[in-house]
């Protein structure tokens, strides 16, 4: 599904990837842990399409080249990133954001663009699945949610538009016991034989959540460890540090 | 100019039926125009757009010069669809209908013969040319106690009889004790490069609220420039609204002067302006007893080559204790090349007041944007969300629903 052969990324002149490769089937779930720094959220930034960055490789999703796909195609294509900061955008309503990117999508794909009603069913379906208060979906985008409810709306989002790819950066940080095992659950859900998921995540705790079927230790723009689920218990008890 | 205008000024003397006074008065005002003439640069009050140079530039010789001997056909399909009211039509600077058909008419007085007294700014050089040009001045008085039930729409219209490139409108409201009035201001002119100049006088009685929104929405290649002066008694209310984005270049001007204790005054304008177009509101609060309350906002998009410029002036005097004043401007520039001004001026004369101001600016947020678009909105939505996003809240501070829903679709608003 996804194949990443050789990315570098610099930002003004600062090296941040370094001959990064990896290879994502459908269906598989995929963990990257690393310190600060060690060029995570260059990596979901990247296969999401933010410009600034110099980059030089290749990446193939359904073996498109990603970037000749503007941020837009990407997610057309069944490419999501939930933030690690979701940002607010003050004046637009929740809901018909929802709306407005779920028919982008639906519509980029030939399907049928949904009416109201057929939206707001399904997204008070999903907001319940979620426990995201129903309330909050008339209200302006993140806009005076907290941080665990910022986290939700981006799970919420992702569960809406069903994508192939999902790639959470950090999803788990700054939520609660409570609120990580929701969120889990709705990833949980949306696990099949098509769907693959890239977690990106400093802890080990998310994992015992969502089981990953191959974990990476990204130190320095690199993957430098690649193993099962046994390697994020090893890296809790070692630290990034005495990793090497 | 000087020539033209004297000429034009005969003319129309000689083919009106004005008042040996009245003509007095005009001949007066006309000096006391040119006097000074168009303001310039060199006016603090004009620091940002020189009238006289912009006229130069987009009109070149003005003229003065307009038939009023006959009646235009009023053109039906420039009315509002969809919102029941009452209509005042100006066309080519003549009204040409007065339309208060869903009212009360004993509670509605007209008056098409009001003899208006400058009692203003003395050095407003367009003021006096409206005096000196204005073809009749209406007066409107709203009885006592009365609320009007369907907004009034003035249509502000011309057709291709217009000679002249320059017509001055004038209309003055008197809103007595408990009335209410809806004003709509519609500019939906598609006349070419005239210079459009219009006064307004409101005078609020006690308990009386005033709602004027002005729309300036359909591209047009006029100047236009219009003052409001609004008087306010004990606990009245004036709200204005300001869209300012159809003509080439417009400027609003809200003087209030708020001289009874418990009134209040709300501006609230958006700018959104592309193509070398420049516009700018000046408002001055003149908090004048104690316990009044004045609130602006306003804000700004701007596109190429697009310049907006925001003045507002809060007064307060000495006797106006407990005065509760703000104002608040921000603007997003989409292009190198658009310009914002905001010139926020605090005068306070008493010392228990809360007053404040705040000005911000910069451009669309490039990481919100890739939030929207990493969500499969392209470029141009994930702008336009954005931008509706910041706009929003100042159609928000309307206060008839019906009207804020009319703004609402005008612009392409989605809540």
């Amino acid at each position: 599904m996804l194949k990443i052969n050789n990315l570098s990324a610099n930002i003004e002149d600062k090296s941040i990837l370094k001959d990064f490769s990896l290879n994502i089937n459908p269906g598989e779930v995929h963990a990257i842990m690393g310190p600060n720094g060690s060029g995570k959220s260059t990596l979901s930034n990247i296969l999401s399409g933010k410009k600034g960055y110099e980059i030089s490789g290749e990446v193939l999703f359904e073996n498109n080249n990603l970037f000749e796909l503007e941020t837009e195609e990407r997610a057309h294509k069944g490419i999501f990133l939930a933030f690690q900061y979701p940002l607010e955008i003050p004046g637009v309503n929740t809901n018909i954001f929802l709306k407005t990117s779920l028919n982008a999508i639906r519509k980029a794909k030939g399907e049928k663009e949904l009416d109201a009603i057929e939206f707001l069913k399904l997204v008070k379906e999903k907001a319940r699945e979620l426990k995201f208060d129903e309330e909050k979906l008339n209200r302006q985008l993140n806009v005076g949610f907290s941080g665990g409810e910022k986290k939700k709306n981006e799970i919420l989002q992702m569960s809406m538009l069903s994508p192939k790819l999902s790639i959470l950066d950090e999803t788990d940080s700054g939520l609660d016991i409570d609120a990580l095992k929701v969120v889990s659950d709705g990833v949980n859900t949306l696990r099949s034989k098509d769907n693959s998921f890239l977690i990106i995540t400093h802890y080990q705790r998310l994992l015992d959540y969502i089981k990953p079927d191959f974990v990476h230790v990204l130190m320095n723009g690199k993957i430098i460890k690649s193993g099962g689920p046994e390697l994020a218990l090893e890296l809790e008890k070692k630290g990034y540090e005495n990793f090497n | 100019m000087t020539e033209q205008i004297k000429t034009d000024f005969e003319k129309i003397i000689k083919t009106s039926a004005f008042s040996e006074k009245d003509v007095e008065l005009k001949k007066m005002y006309l000096n006391k125009f040119l006097e000074t003439g168009f303001p310039t640069r060199k006016l603090e009050n004009w620091k940002f757009s020189d009238l006289s140079q912009i006229i130069k530039k987009n009109i070149g010789e003005l003229s003065f010069y307009n038939d009023y001997s006959f009646t235009n056909k009023v053109d039906t399909s420039i009315f509002v669809e969809g919102i029941e009211h009452n209509k005042i039509v100006f066309i080519n600077g003549k009204v040409e209908k007065v339309d208060f058909t869903h009212e009360d008419h004993d509670k509605i007085e007209i008056n098409d013969d009001f003899k208006f007294v400058n009692r203003l700014e003395d050095d407003n050089s367009l003021i006096s040319l409206n005096n000196a040009f204005t073809n009749k001045c209406y007066k409107i008085t709203v009885k006592k106690n009365y609320t009007l039930k369907k907004p009034l729409v003035v249509y502000h219209s011309t057709n291709n009889k217009i000679k002249s490139k320059n017509f001055n409108l004038k209309l003055e409201f008197q809103l007595e004790q408990n009335s209410s009035l809806r004003l709509i201001d519609l500019f939906n002119d598609g006349s070419e490069n005239n210079f459009i100049n219009i006064f307004y006088n409101f005078d609020l009685k006690e308990n009386a609220i005033l709602k004027n929104y002005k729309i300036d929405k359909a591209q047009n290649k006029n100047i236009r420039y219009s003052y409001n002066n609004i008087e306010q008694d004990n606990n009245s209310v004036s709200e204005t609204f300001v869209l300012s984005s159809g003509s080439n270049f417009s400027k609003n001007e809200i003087n209030c002067n708020l001289k009874g204790e418990y009134s209040s005054a709300f501006v609230n304008g958006i700018f959104s302006l592309n193509d070398g177009q420049h516009h700018e509101i000046r408002t001055i609060i003149n908090h004048l007893v104690k316990n009044t309350k004045s609130y602006q906002l306003i804000k700004s998009v701007l596109g190429k080559n697009s310049k907006s410029a925001y003045q507002g002036k809060i007064f307060v005097d000495s006797k106006a204790q407990k005065t509760d004043g703000y104002q608040l401007s921000k603007a997003i520039l989409l292009d190198e090349t658009s310009e914002f001004n905001a010139k926020p001026e605090l005068e306070i004369y008493a010392d228990d007041v809360k007053c404040s101001h705040g000005s911000a600016s910069g451009s669309l947020d490039e990481n919100s944007i890739f939030y929207l678009m990493s969500r499969g909105l392209n470029y141009q939505q994930s702008k336009e969300l954005l931008i509706n996003g910041f706009l929003l809240d100042v159609v928000e501070k309307i206060t008839d629903t019906e009207i804020k829903n009319l703004v609402k679709n005008m612009i392409g608003l989605k809540e």
